[in-house]
């Protein structure tokens, strides 16, 4: 009897535990879609036609594929331009910000020199004041260098903004490296530079992607900089920028304003999505520090 | 957070050699000539924008200067009397803090749940999942503001033809467009989008409390939520503590959210203190054509740091006091 009443005991429990976690399941994947749910509206109505993107409302699925938006965002709206202008604004700011911080890293974690430590604390101490509120003598700087309106003051002054955060990422990557690599390319005649270019730095390799994934990611969403810097210049703007400009001035042609923000938002997503351990273990390890 | 990287690194290094075998100053910077060409770079980028902008902007305070030439308006410290005077300042401080205070705990809550369902090491997918709610993190804000702008033109006639029926409002709700609804709107926005941030903290956080410590509390009898309060909370703590500040860092930058969906309207109920600097040294204020002022900005932007410098101490501070005063007490 009592063996009989507590057989089944077992199996409901696990019914009932595995009902729970396919509504769990259905909860994580229904939150992801409304989550996700404005980039996919914006990709379903940036082909839709301009009647069909007033008549769907909220209703993601176009009734028939207009493709013309995009080569009309792409050639007419000058998509094409603000898209070129952000590899460039990106890829600069990724170049430059690598170079400077592996360089700093390396030096501040495996040599020692007079000022180092007071370098560090300064280097800690900007980390605390509220940046942002700068940007005006920053301007008043880049015009006196007559960089204004340049893709290179973009460029200059994105980097400048990730130098602390990378520097350290790149120290605290170098001074996990064994010294004994380094002491044996001296022995075998290396000098100071050969030891960095050969040695250390090929072997960071997931610093470099981590670092140079921030860089790009920021450059690439990077709307006050670019704004503020290229102000004048229409064809220097970046997509962001574009596309605040452009409904600005368009207010109406919203399939295309959708057309732009995928082409703006699909690059970085993608990238993001291949490469996103560099990204995850970058941001972990530097709360965890 | 880096800070501590300073003293790893210093613990990992050599011990200095000692005082009297060290050759002078002068040869030892000879010595480490290379040492300095590499750190110039990142040092010269970070002298130049960085720390050179925050003495500079200081100077500009003192003048009527419309940023064209050099300042030679000197008007004392008329700048910052204006700018205490200035309720529409005031506002967007008030404005700023709300944001922050609304979005930080809110948004916290919700990454911390979500992170306490992914860490689950049963759950399948949890990667896919994870990348899924990271997603509005990587993408501009700025974009994103102008498509959730479209959508809330759409949605603002679907969602209140579903409001009036309830009889709360007349049909038509015109979000942004409403000093009543904007800001709650920008701040829900701008929760979805940096909440990713956090989850991926909290995970990182979760992973470093080993499961054996979970282990011994369910041979203790210990239910999942008195493991919850006795062991995740306090060993999140220390993580914890960085996570608040970065998320109030954050918050009180906001700028690009606010510029593209209302700049700061409508009438001013909505401008946050980096957008009323914006106006104030650009120009384009939300209605009136204002000539552009540098000193005021500055003087405007030196307040507001002091403001935050102080916050930050305070937080700081608070955040430890309470860490520091649980651990003793759990000793």
């Amino acid at each position: 009897m009592s063996t009989l009443s507590q057989r089944p005991r077992p199996r409901t429990r696990l019914s009932l535990r595995q009902g729970r976690r396919g509504l769990l399941y259905l909860a994580l994947l229904g939150g992801g879609l409304i989550w996700l749910y404005p980039f996919l509206w914006a990709l379903g109505s940036s082909l839709k036609s301009t009647d069909g993107f007033f008549s769907g409302g909220l209703n993601p699925i176009p009734s028939e594929f207009h493709w013309s938006n995009y080569s009309e965002a792409w050639t007419q709206a000058d998509f094409s331009r603000f898209f070129v202008n952000t590899v460039l604004f990106a890829t600069g700011t990724v170049i430059v910000t690598l170079l400077a911080t592996s360089m700093a890293g390396y030096v501040l974690a495996r040599t020692e020199f007079p000022g180092k430590k007071l370098w560090l604390g300064l280097v800690g101490v900007t980390l605390f004041l509220p940046h942002g509120y700068t940007i005006i003598p920053v301007f008043d700087l880049i015009q006196r260098l007559h960089l204004l309106n340049t893709l290179w003051s973009v460029v200059i002054v994105q980097s400048a903004g990730g130098m602390v955060f990378g520097t350290f990422l790149f120290m605290g990557y170098f001074t996990t490296i064994d010294r004994g690599l380094e002491d044996a390319a001296r022995v075998d005649g290396a000098n100071f530079h050969q030891i960095f270019w050969r040695i250390m730095l090929p072997l960071s390799g997931p610093m470099l992607a981590t670092v140079g994934l921030f860089a790009c990611i920021n450059a690439w969403n990077s709307f006050f900089i670019p704004l503020v810097f290229t102000l004048s210049r229409p064809e220097l703007h970046t997509l962001s920028v574009g596309m605040f400009n452009f409904i600005g001035q368009n207010s109406t042609a919203w399939t295309l304003v959708c057309a732009g923000s995928v082409i703006t938002l699909l690059p970085i997503v993608l990238i993001f999505i291949v490469l996103q351990r560099f990204f995850i273990n970058g941001l972990a390890g530097a709360v965890k520090q | 957070m880096s800070l501590l990287d300073t003293r790893e690194h210093r613990r990992a290094s050599p011990p200095p050699p000692p005082v009297a075998a060290r050759p002078g100053l002068g040869r030892r910077i000879r010595a480490a000539k290379w040492s300095y060409l590499y750190l110039a770079p990142m040092a010269v980028l970070l002298l130049a924008f960085v720390v050179y902008p925050i003495f500079a902007s200081f100077g500009y305070t003192f003048y009527r200067w419309n940023g064209i030439g050099a300042p030679g308006n000197y008007v004392g410290l008329a700048n910052f009397r204006q700018i205490l005077h200035d309720s529409i300042f005031w506002g967007a401080v008030g404005h700023t803090f709300v944001y922050a205070f609304v979005l930080v705990p809110v948004q916290l809550l919700l990454a911390l749940a979500l992170a306490l369902v992914l860490n689950n090491p049963k759950l399948k997918f949890a990667l896919f999942f994870r990348t899924v709610y990271f997603i509005p993190v990587v993408t501009s804000a700025a974009v994103v503001g102008v498509v959730i702008q479209l959508m809330l033109a759409n949605f603002g006639d679907s969602a209140g033809s579903l409001l009036a029926k309830t009889g709360m409002t007349d049909g038509h709700i015109d979000w942004l467009g409403d000093p009543h609804t904007a800001l709650a709107v920008i701040i829900a926005i701008g929760i979805w989008h940096t909440l990713g941030y956090n989850l991926v903290y909290f995970l990182a956080g979760l992973q470093t409390i080993p499961a054996e410590l979970y282990e011994a509390a369910k041979l203790d009898g210990c239910g999942p939520v008195q493991s919850f309060f006795r062991i995740t909370i306090p060993m999140l703590r220390q993580v914890g503590v960085v996570i608040v500040v970065l998320a109030f860092i954050g918050s009180f930058q906001v700028f690009d959210l606010v510029q593209v969906l209302t700049g700061g309207g409508p009438y001013f109920a909505t401008e946050v203190v980096n957008t009323y600097i914006y106006h104030l040294a650009f120009g384009g204020s939300a209605g009136a054509a204002a000539e552009p002022d540098i000193g005021l900005a500055s003087a405007a932007s030196f307040l507001y740091g002091l403001l935050l410098i102080v916050f930050s101490a305070l937080q700081v501070l608070a955040l430890r006091g309470i860490s520091r005063r649980r651990t003793a007490a759990n000793q």
